[in-house]
């Protein structure tokens, strides 16, 4: 594919592409292109919120992981404090990298190239030879690691590499209601049940965002062997049902998938339940309850996943969530991690066999996710493709479809859950950020 | 020498071999009956670590956590005509080296470690994908000849570079 000729040219190309989400197009290149992906690091992933690590990742003080957002490699850590910080994981000195490994425990970070000492918190605590190398003229206190914005809810860390810009509820803008059914699983909330899956696929994370925000239309295709095998009592037309939800003006989107016949809450255990119906309001109980699939995304590379799913077909189904980040490596390559999130109350065999139906059906070896990505490393290919240049996809499922009245949820909330709605939103949100309007 | 005789050594690499053929043949079934009835199949997730990090592989997270029940749904689904992620099928090669047999549990069980080290090709593909795998199994000699009752791989690599694993290691 060739490279948009100039700036102009790509500035005409997002202008385009908003005034075709109007119509319900989206344009096939924005799915695997070298500009674009410029593009969204400088105006995208520098301004948005972008998730870092849920806080059960690191719940000691010294503990850290190291992440990143768009090409900033970043380190989060709990100081002495337990306050949460993340700093870019780069020496002030030189630049070398401070930590190397994907997570740890530590106090200090020292620099193994000429020693500068930072505590976890990113203040610069040692410089050797300050004295007689730098004569005074060092400051350690200008010198301390590269800060980001961090604010969390229920257990989620974001970061936001833009010092101005709106709250981190404000960005979330509502969605919250929706994220509480992955994440109040009764008082003490969730936590990860270990370190994520990670590998690289070549797809770009735009694909997978938006599978995750309510694509119900891809399940009974994609994911046929589970119909077949016996998985889901229901059949690829009653999938259909549901709603999707979405956030207008902040790109966020909920699938909500509703099977009849399934009992409320139906594969988690009634102590979770419980503690669901106490965590959450009547009005999120009300919805939930009648769920089968939840599948959301919050704008832009962070995704959920809620299902009951058993080891075996035919047996009662298993709740888990699962939940992923696409982190953009480059055009139309990505390195994913997906985490499967439990109870923190829950009985430890429920977890522990959460967590297995979770590795059958999700995670690189897991039989949906194969599945997936194997249609979304297709799907990035074609659209590197030079006769794509010009070409458009529809979105027009559900233009004309009317809110639904009285939902308790927020949003904009359609029926069926088979629906374009969110996407549409989802890539209108997209576009503000690209035209350097967010 | 190693405490297991040379004919038992050589009698357990060459199931390990047939194994691996079953797999690189994708005759999933005959692999199925290789297996014992309580096999256990599990695939740590490897984290990188600083060097003296209590562990590098994950006590809880699997990329694999498999039982006979589990194994047997894999298969099934690759008997579908949806199993999208093996159409066309991967084409691998199992390479199995340093097969060290130790005793086991029974007089009938080993230890059996092995390097692994797979090569898969995809389609027209002309990048194949290399994994490097390191394998502690439990074998077990039975009345029906040898089995695999327990299999652990962990993979060399913390970010594995293939979109999915829709193989066997
Ligand atoms: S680069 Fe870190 S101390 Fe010099
Ligand atoms: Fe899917």
């Amino acid at each position: 594919m060739t490279a948009f000729n100039d700036a102009t040219g790509l500035a005409d190309w997002v202008s385009r592409t908003r005034a075709g989400l109007t119509e319900g197009r989206f344009p096939a290149r924005a799915f695997n292109d070298v500009d674009v992906h410029a593009l969204e690091q400088e105006r995208l992933f520098a301004k948005a919120w972008c998730f870092l690590a849920h806080e059960s990742e690191i719940p000691s003080p010294g503990d850290y992981v190291t992440r990143k957002i768009g090409n900033n490699n970043l380190i989060v850590a709990r100081d002495e404090h337990g306050v949460i910080h993340a700093n870019l994981n780069m020496c002030r000195h030189r630049g070398n990298v401070m930590c190397k490994s994907e997570m740890g425990n530590a106090s200090h970070f020292r620099c193994s190239y000429h020693g500068w000492t930072y505590k976890n918190s990113g203040e610069l605590v040692g410089v050797p030879y300050m004295k007689e190398g730098y004569e005074g003229r060092l400051k350690r206190k200008d010198w301390g690691l590269v800060a980001v914005r961090v604010d969390t809810y229920e257990g989620l860390v974001f970061g936001c590499l833009d010092p101005e810009g709106p709250s981190l509820a404000e960005y979330l803008g509502g969605f919250q209601f929706y994220l509480d059914l992955y994440l109040k699983h009764g008082l003490g909330g969730v936590e990860v049940h270990g370190p994520p899956d990670h590998w690289v696929a070549d797809t770009d994370w735009k694909i997978c965002a938006e599978n995750f925000a309510g694509d119900g239309y891809h399940t009974p295709v994609a994911h046929q062997w589970g119909f077949h095998l016996g998985y889901f009592p229901s059949s690829g037309t009653t999938h259909s049902q549901g709603w999707a939800a979405s956030i207008p003006g902040k790109g966020h989107g909920i699938g909500l998938g509703h099977g009849p016949g399934y009992p409320a809450f139906s594969g988690f255990p009634d102590q979770v339940v419980a503690g669901m119906k106490e965590a959450m309001s009547p009005e999120q109980v009300a919805v939930f309850s009648q769920i089968r699939t939840a599948v959301g995304t919050v704008f832009p590379n962070l995704s959920f996943l809620m299902q009951p799913f058993s080891l075996v077909p035919g047996d009662p189904g298993v709740r888990f969530v699962t939940m992923r980040l696409y982190h953009p490596a480059g055009p139309g390559r990505m390195e994913m991690y997906s985490w499967c999130l439990v109870p923190k109350d829950a009985p430890e065999d429920y977890k522990a066999e959460a967590y297995r139906a979770y590795t059958l059906a999700f995670g690189q070896a897991g039989t949906f996710e194969q599945d997936d990505f194997e249609n979304w490393t297709k799907v990035t290919a074609s659209a590197g493709s030079g006769l794509v240049r010009d070409l458009d996809f529809p979105y027009i499922m559900g233009m004309e479809s009317e809110p639904v009245p009285e939902f308790p949820g927020p949003g904009h909330v359609v029926r069926p859950y088979v629906n374009d709605t969110n996407f549409r939103n989802m890539w209108s949100r997209w576009g503000d950020y690209l035209a350097g309007e967010a | 020498m190693g405490a297991v005789d040379c004919d038992t050594v050589a009698a357990v690499t060459e199931f390990l071999y047939r194994e691996a053929l079953a797999l690189d043949e994708r005759r999933f079934r005959d692999w199925l009956a290789l297996l014992t009835d309580d096999i256990r199949y599990e695939v740590p997730v490897r984290v990188t670590r600083e060097s003296l990090a209590d562990w590098e592989l994950s006590p809880t997270s699997r990329i694999f956590d498999d039982d006979r029940d589990t194994l047997e749904v894999r298969i099934q689904r690759l008997e579908t005509d949806f199993s999208w992620a093996e159409q066309p099928p991967s084409r691998t090669r199992h390479f199995v080296t340093n097969v060290l047999a130790d005793p086991g549990e029974g007089p009938d069980e080993f230890r059996v470690s092995s390097n692994c080290f797979i090569y898969r090709s995809r389609g027209d593909d002309p990048t194949p994908s290399f994994y490097s795998v390191a394998r502690k199994d439990v074998v077990r000699r039975t009345a029906d000849g040898w089995r695999l009752a327990r299999r652990w791989a962990v993979f060399d690599q913390s970010l594995i570079n293939a979109h999915n694993l829709s193989i066997f290691v």
